[in-house]
């Protein structure tokens, strides 16, 4: 793949830095289609000398079979593991739902009796359309969600 | 901008979601060595790279249905391979770049520099065992950026998309960490300033 040198990257602020950055930049290019370095000056000899040691492959790499034992662990179901922090973040986030459910139970316990009867007094006798379009819209959203947890099993088992 | 509706990465990608023979293992054959390097210039320790570029071909193999064609192929792997090694990083508490002042690379633009016989640089083994150091010395984003651009070859927007840095970012990393190892080199084979 080729450096476009129309990509729109900003110019430096200095003057002295651009005219920099634009010799690397051609120290690169040369070192890449291996020209002549007689007319190089001492600079651009040695920003081709870096363009050489990093377009050296690294000394590891993967198995030759890693694609294959990729190929097979999907196959066998094998998912991604959560990072420690996505770990870290659910257990956080059940917790706190834990804790929020048990306060909630708690606190209906012990206040319920005195605030529940005033507020069904206030709520409006439920009216049987009402009900109707609520059960409508619950079953669309459960239907979303059934699909969308259906949809991601079968890409996981894929 | 090449027409991804009709490219070779919808092909892969629509052979893959269908589950057809070969075709996951030809899309890792195609993006493991950019995996690799992303990952390995990060953590800079082969047995976690590998375990980590392991992550992420699992991931890419759960999430590829949510690949929207938005960008190419390659940049979105990438993107989950950085993503996989940013968070290794993290956690391990490695900081991604290093806070040291900039004045003594920028000083380097000033440098004319002397007499440089590539030739003789380039195989001279010492001269060139320094550099690798000293690439290697380099904070693990300078070393990644580096690594994209020259050896895979991967254009600044693209590095972008990859990294999520802006591209003007991207270009002040790059232009310090060749002033710096221009210096390293020059440290080695002496310049008349």
């Amino acid at each position: 793949m080729n450096h476009d040198i129309d990509d729109n990257i900003p110019p430096f602020d200095n003057a002295d830095h651009e005219r920099e950055w634009l010799l690397q930049e051609r120290a690169m290019r040369r070192e890449r289609l291996h020209l002549d370095p007689a007319s190089d000056d001492a600079k651009t000899l040695r920003y081709r000398m870096l363009a050489h040691a990093l377009r050296q492959s690294l000394q590891e790499s993967l198995p030759p079979d890693f694609a294959r034992r990729m190929a097979t662990l999907t196959a066998a179901g094998m998912t991604a593991k959560p990072t420690s922090g996505t770990r870290f973040e659910l257990a956080l986030t059940i917790s706190l739902v834990i804790v929020f459910v048990l306060a909630a139970g708690g606190a209906t316990v012990i206040y319920g009796s005195a605030w529940l009867p005033s507020i069904s007094a206030a709520l409006p006798a439920p009216d049987p359309s009402t009900i109707r379009w609520l059960l409508a819209f619950a079953g669309c959203i459960g239907m979303s969600w059934l699909l969308g947890s259906w949809q991601q099993h079968r890409h996981g088992r894929d | 901008m090449e027409d991804i509706r009709s490219s070779p990465d919808r092909e892969l990608v629509d052979a893959v979601l269908a589950n057809r023979p070969g075709a996951f293992e030809r899309l890792v054959r195609e993006y493991q060595g950019l995996c690799w390097h992303i990952i390995h210039r990060m953590v800079r320790h082969p047995e976690d790279a590998r375990e980590l570029c392991q992550d992420t071909f699992l991931r890419v193999h759960q999430c590829l249905h949510q690949y929207r064609y938005e960008s190419a192929l390659k940049s979105w792997i990438g993107r989950v391979a950085y993503t996989i090694a940013l968070r290794h990083l993290q956690h391990k508490r490695i900081p991604l770049l290093e806070n040291t002042d900039d004045g003594d690379d920028y000083a380097l633009v000033e440098n004319i520099g002397d007499g440089f016989d590539l030739e003789a640089a380039c195989a001279d083994a010492e001269t060139a065992q320094h550099l690798h150091a000293a690439i290697e010395a380099l904070p693990p984003l300078q070393r990644t950026l580096l690594t994209l651009y020259y050896l895979e070859e991967v254009t600044i927007p693209e590095i972008a998309r990859i990294t999520g840095l802006a591209s003007g970012t991207i270009k002040s990393h790059l232009f310090r960490s060749r002033l710096r190892l221009r210096g390293a080199l020059e440290a080695r084979t002496g310049v008349a300033a």
